[in-house]
Parts: structure tokens; C-alpha cells; sequence
């Protein structure tokens, strides 16, 4: 599980979740998610590159989502596939942060 | 997902130590699973998914994080687009199919811990029964290989 971090303009950090956020991989990143979540305002996760998401990660993505908007921050994740959508749904953290289909649209929702 | 299909294997049958750190055989297990028996990538997901959050919970709450135990799992075909996963524990009863679910406002607000796992595996689990053994817990789990076609609404 890999995790890399493209800062943009306007402030905004784009997160890149690369591999499989189980247990092991949820451990990986997890100091990285945390320091992203305590220091960056506008977060975009890119999770086209996500190819497991088990509810350790979902725990992690939660962390940093409640985190930037106690901050008073924005957050939104793009390009999650079929199955990993389904994890996000069925744990209703789609409603604590959007899950949008692009870059685009995650982008939009952070002005 | 892309099945490792370079190792064959006939071998049906794992079994996991209790120890959360061995939970990284069940990966490649599943995909030598997928590779013999032709398992769609989706179902792959659904398995790795409901082994995850089964296997770590027996480890953690029905073994008490303790070593020295081991969980058994099978897979056999029951037919084409029809795959079973049956998972036996030595651990106390324990029925995660009519465990009561926390509110999800709770789970994610990180009032109360647990629930999401146990969550995610009805979710995924095609169509599982729980039977309590002798000294122990067998839980067996449906996966139909059918799923919607791209575009069209998961459940």
C-alpha cells in the first residue's frame, strides 16, 4: 500500500491511495493520513488506485475525514472502483465525505 | 484484482493462526482459489472482504488476540457462478449474523467502537448460515458470481 501526496493550487492536496487498504495496508498509512489530516485544509483522495478497502481503512479515511472538516476544511474522494463504492456505501461514510465519478468534480466541490 | 495464476495449487483448505499478522496468507490463498476454480474478480473482492473482517474478528474478540489457536477455512464450487467459504473457530459462540448492528451514525462518529467490520461482511456475504459446534463456531458463506454489469446500481 502506497500513499502520495500532490499538493495543487488553490491550497488543495490531492491524496493517491496505490494498492490494498486492509489491515496491513491501513497500518502503512495511517501516520501519513493523520499528518495530512491535522495540516491540510482542501483534501481531494484519488482512489483509482485502490484496489481493497476493508473496514480498517474505512476507520483511516474516516479519521481524516471528521478530522479536516473539524478544522473547517473540505474533503472528497474521486474514481473509487465498483466494489470499493460498495464499501463506501454500504459503511455510510459517503455521507460524511462526497464520492464523486472524476478529478474534476472532486475539484469542483473544494471552492 | 489480477489473479497470481503463475501458482496452482489444489489445496482447498487454510488455516489461519491467531494472529492478526498471518491474516496476509489469505490474499494469495483466495487468488489460487480464484485461479482453479475460474472465481470473477468481483467475487474475489467479496471474499477477501468477508474472510478480512471474519477472520479479524474471531482473532481479536472470540481468541482474545491470544496465539496458540487457529481458524480452518474451505472453499469448494457448488456450481458454476456459485461459490462457498465455510470458516471454523475453536473460539466461544459467537453469531455474526444476528449480531445487532450499532447505529452507523454511532460507528462513524467514533462514539462506539465496532460494527463496521461485521457491517461490511452481511453486506457482502451472499447468503451465509452460522451453526454452533461442539467447542466452536462454523459459519458458511454463499458468493454468487453474477453481479450488475458496469453503470447499472449496486445494492
Amino acid at each position: 500500500m502506497q500513499l502520495l501526496i500532490e499538493e495543487l493550487d488553490g491550497d488543495v492536496t490531492k491524496v493517491i491511495l496505490d494498492g490494498r487498504m486492509d489491515i496491513t495496508g491501513a497500518q502503512n498509512v495511517d501516520l501519513k493520513m493523520n499528518v495530512i489530516a491535522g495540516s491540510k485544509k482542501y483534501v481531494v483522495i484519488d482512489a483509482q488506485k485502490l484496489a481493497f478497502l476493508g473496514s480498517m481503512g474505512l476507520r483511516t479515511i474516516v479519521t481524516v475525514a471528521r478530522t479536516v472538516k473539524s478544522r473547517g476544511g473540505k474533503i472528497a474522494m474521486f474514481g473509487a472502483n465498483q466494489d470499493v463504492e460498495k464499501v463506501l456505501k454500504m459503511s455510510g461514510v459517503n455521507t460524511l465525505l462526497p464520492i464523486v465519478q472524476d478529478f474534476q468534480s472532486a475539484i469542483a466541490l473544494m471552492q | 484484482m489480477t489473479a497470481n495464476c503463475a501458482v496452482q495449487t489444489s489445496k482447498d483448505q487454510l488455516i489461519v493462526p491467531s494472529d492478526l499478522d498471518k491474516l496476509t496468507q489469505v490474499l494469495p490463498w483466495v487468488e489460487r482459489m480464484a485461479c482453479a476454480h475460474a472465481i470473477p474478480a468481483h467475487t474475489q473482492f467479496a471474499m477477501n472482504l468477508c474472510l478480512e473482517e471474519i477472520l479479524s474478528n474471531i482473532i481479536r474478540y472470540g481468541y482474545s488476540n491470544e496465539p496458540g489457536h487457529s481458524i480452518t477455512v474451505r472453499y469448494s464450487t457448488i456450481s458454476k457462478d456459485d461459490f462457498l467459504l465455510v470458516i471454523e473457530d475453536h473460539a466461544p459462540p459467537f453469531n455474526p449474523l444476528t449480531e445487532p448492528l450499532l447505529p452507523i451514525e454511532e460507528t462513524l462518529e467514533g462514539k462506539r467502537e465496532g460494527g463496521l467490520g461485521i457491517r461490511l461482511f452481511r453486506s457482502f456475504a451472499g447468503n451465509a448460515k452460522y451453526e454452533s459446534m461442539p467447542g466452536g463456531n462454523r459459519l458458511s458463506i454463499r458468493f454468487l458470481g453474477t453481479y450488475p454489469a458496469p453503470g447499472e446500481p449496486i445494492a
